[in-house]
């Protein structure tokens, strides 16, 4: 069982990590300030916007993944950039997937408080971008929130990045894709190794992003 | 400062002011029942609210200038000192140590100055919004019935304060309040509002010691009752 | 806080194995009621097992991509109801897979097609024998417009695509196919890693196959899933022929099975000569060769 535990298994391990901060990062640059100004915007048709952000929040990976290969593909809209079975495929494929998830939490959150903040706001004389720090200040929690969802989601996802990245050895195997494979090839054991490995790398980084929160706070308490 | 032609409707409430002027300097008392607009008035005069048709004027006053206290007041996540200079840190102005200190034991908020304020209790929050809402002197304050959920001697301290100030530095302040005796002692005139529409307006004494609108007098006689 | 931290980590490992294990610890087969039995369909059943199965139920067959793939299962099987009365599920996985679900007691019966570790299946205990059932071969597919786009012995195709350093599509998932690609290397003394566009995607064939179209590249695919596969673009096939790619297939009956009776009666179906016949008009029709030849 820990043959696996090699320079192997590392490159799997850091290229997980990568890909998925990666994709987290990309959507939440998008996702947070679509959803806040989803929420803040008036137009006509916004029903309809929140409606289909609610379905693209629940849409299969396997849906996904096949939508960015036909994109991707030699034949495809974007053949011509041959980023097919690449690492930023994969990538490209968890953004679509996880910035309407970010979105969507987003929005909710900010519709249930914005309003109230944003009067608030106008009360103490706050300009546009004082409000709109303090808007992101108080929803920080269910920002965060959104993050880690995300980041949870693309950590674990299977289904988009084993048909855009191909599952290719040394190159585009992440540790799900990898789990897929080992029980395609009826090594069960190294597969619940290591999924317990990913369990156990997805718990590190939620108690090292909750240990940085701390901190922040406990600096704000020692004003 | 001047309202005119005011008309706001939510849903099936409708407000409509035809004509109101306010004096800079003097302190206004609204009152009415429940559901009489009250609190929609004031938000429309805040400009917290965008009014449906009509104007409202306030000459040399900008938004900064105006502030409000909510009935439920929001309180920032950060403690209570940070609370009470955010619209000081908003303003660039660094706050003077002396002040805050004044403020904070007025409010009996000294010992929470570095806890977490939306941990404090409803009543010490309503405090601290006041308090906030004081110390950067805005020349229009609204005050939504946060005097009503005070004990006697926390409204007593906060009459006291607004009256020494506005023999220094006078400023408006527009104040809803249910329990009668905060208006008697602090405004210098009332407007009563019923259903949408003032239907009664005048000095203190006139208002509350000699109604002559019908509504007005059952409006009265039902508060002094209770 | 450190022993605490420690205690969430041991209660997160438990409780996954717990949960794993116990997904795992169902039993194979669950008791399915019997079926009705089926009303005697138009084929008049002229075959050696005239006499109805004492009892019936339902079988798995764990068996490899490239007969599910290819659309074998679906063409014969329902001809196995029929005759026999048994339900049959198929999990199509790579034959390592399959022979794993074996081991574990998953699966009655098993087609798979990799020679030496069906032998090492037996050899184990974990059936008592294996039955030929029929071959197809294996081919090299490669681009039209590439350096090997003729038909080439399989000695020089593998040559020429390790000193070309040709793009090269493994399957790597310890799959016959996978199996016998590893074989062929060993055979010819040739390290395929010393090729740089030698890529694992630890793939089924028929996502194999789409990923070498997409990559312009080369890889070894059995015959079936190769002439079933509908979008093969730019390849062709660059070698076959060689005894080397011969594929062929057997059947095992998994030593623990809960129906003895259908696992047997599948083998018997199966290696009959009316489902051997089947076998061998199976993709005549559509593509004008068989896919698979009966060898029982």
């Amino acid at each position: 069982m820990l043959d696996l535990l090699d320079a192997e298994l590392l490159g799997i391990i850091t290229l997980t990590l990568r890909m998925t901060l990666m994709s987290t990062t990309i959507s939440a640059i998008l996702g947070i300030p679509l959803g806040l100004w989803l929420d803040r915007a008036d137009f006509t048709g916004k029903r309809l916007v929140v409606a289909i952000n609610r379905t693209l929040m629940a849409s299969p990976p396997v849906v996904v993944g096949l939508v960015v290969y036909l994109m991707l593909m030699r034949n495809g809209p974007f053949g011509f950039m041959g980023l097919l079975f690449t690492f930023e495929a994969m990538v490209l494929a968890q953004v679509l997937l996880i910035t309407p998830i970010i979105c969507g939490i987003v929005y909710t959150a900010s519709a249930r408080n914005s309003e109230r903040i944003h009067l608030f706001a106008q009360t103490m004389g706050a300009n546009r971008w004082q409000t709109k720090i303090l808007l992101i200040r108080e929803l920080s929690n269910e920002l965060y929130f959104a993050i880690v969802t995300g980041f949870g989601r693309a950590m674990s996802e299977v289904g988009a990045i084993m048909i855009v990245g191909g599952n290719i050895r040394h190159h585009t195997r992440t540790m799900t894709t990898s789990i897929s494979l080992l029980r395609n090839r009826g090594e069960i054991d190294q597969a619940i190794f290591l999924g317990i490995l990913l369990m156990l790398i997805a718990f590190a980084v939620q108690l090292l992003i909750s240990l940085i929160r701390r901190k922040e706070r406990r600096t704000d308490e020692n004003f | 400062m001047k309202i005119s032609k005011l008309k706001k409707t939510l849903g099936a409430f409708s407000l409509e002011i035809e004509h109101l002027s306010l004096t800079p300097g003097k302190i206004y008392g609204i009152i009415g029942p429940n559901g009489s607009g009250k609190t929609t008035l004031m938000k429309l005069m805040a400009g917290l609210l965008p009014p449906d048709s009509g104007s409202i004027d306030w000459p040399g006053l900008t938004p900064r200038d105006i502030t409000m206290v909510f009935k439920k007041p929001y309180l920032i996540h950060d403690t209570v000192l940070r609370n009470l200079t955010y619209p000081l840190t908003l303003r660039g102005l660094p706050p003077d140590p002396a002040t805050v200190d004044h403020y904070l034991t007025l409010a009996d908020l000294q010992k929470y100055r570095n806890a977490y304020a939306p941990g404090l209790s409803s009543g010490e929050q309503q405090k601290l919004s006041l308090i906030r809402a004081m110390i950067f002197s805005p020349k229009l304050t609204f005050i939504d019935e946060t005097f009503s959920n005070l004990d006697m001697e926390s409204a007593a301290r906060f009459e006291r304060l607004i009256l020494d100030r506005q023999q220094k530095d006078p400023a408006t302040y527009v104040i809803c309040a249910h329990q009668l005796s905060h208006i008697h002692r602090l405004c210098d005139e009332v407007l009563f509002l019923s259903n949408g529409r003032i239907e009664a307006q005048g000095t203190t004494e006139d208002i509350l010691l000699h109604p002559e609108h019908p509504l007005l007098q059952q409006y009265l006689q039902f508060v002094q009752m209770q | 806080m450190k022993r605490n931290t420690f205690a969430l980590f041991a209660v997160l490992a438990l409780a996954l194995m717990l949960l794993l294990s116990g997904c795992g610890g169902q039993p194979a087969a669950t008791p399915t009621p019997a079926p009705p039995t089926p009303a005697p369909v138009e084929t008049p059943a002229p075959d050696p097992t005239p006499e109805p199965a004492p009892q019936t139920g339902m079988i798995t067959l764990a068996t490899t991509t490239s007969t599910e793939d290819s659309g074998l299962l679906d063409f014969i099987l329902p001809d196995f109801t029929a005759q026999t009365g048994w339900d049959i599920r198929v999990i199509s996985v790579g034959t390592g897979a399959a022979l794993q679900l074996g081991r574990d007691g998953e699966a009655d019966v098993l087609l798979v097609h990799a020679r030496t570790e069906e032998d090492r299946f037996v050899a184990e205990g974990y059936a008592e024998r294996r039955h030929d059932v029929m071959y197809n071969d294996f081919v090299i597919v490669g681009p039209s417009d590439g350096p090997i786009a003729h038909n080439l012995d399989i000695e020089e195709a593998f040559a020429a695509i390790l000193e070309q350093n040709l793009p090269f599509v493994s399957r790597g998932d310890n799959s016959g196919t996978h199996i016998r690609e590893l074989q062929i290397w060993e055979h010819l003394g040739l390290t395929p890693e010393d090729n740089t566009r030698y890529i694992e995607v630890g793939q089924g064939m028929g996502a194999t196959l789409g990923m070498t179209v997409e990559l312009d590249a080369f890889t070894l695919s059995d015959r079936a899933t190769w002439l079933a596969y509908p979008n093969v673009g730019n390849l062709i096939i660059v070698s076959e022929g060689s005894p080397l790619l011969l594929n062929p297939y057997g059947v095992m009956v998994v030593a623990t099975t809960e129906h003895p009776i259908g696992a047997q009666a599948f083998i018997d179906w199966i290696t009959s000569p009316s489902t051997q016949a089947l076998i061998a008009e199976f993709g005549v029709e559509q593509f004008g060769q068989p896919l698979f030849f009966p060898e029982a």
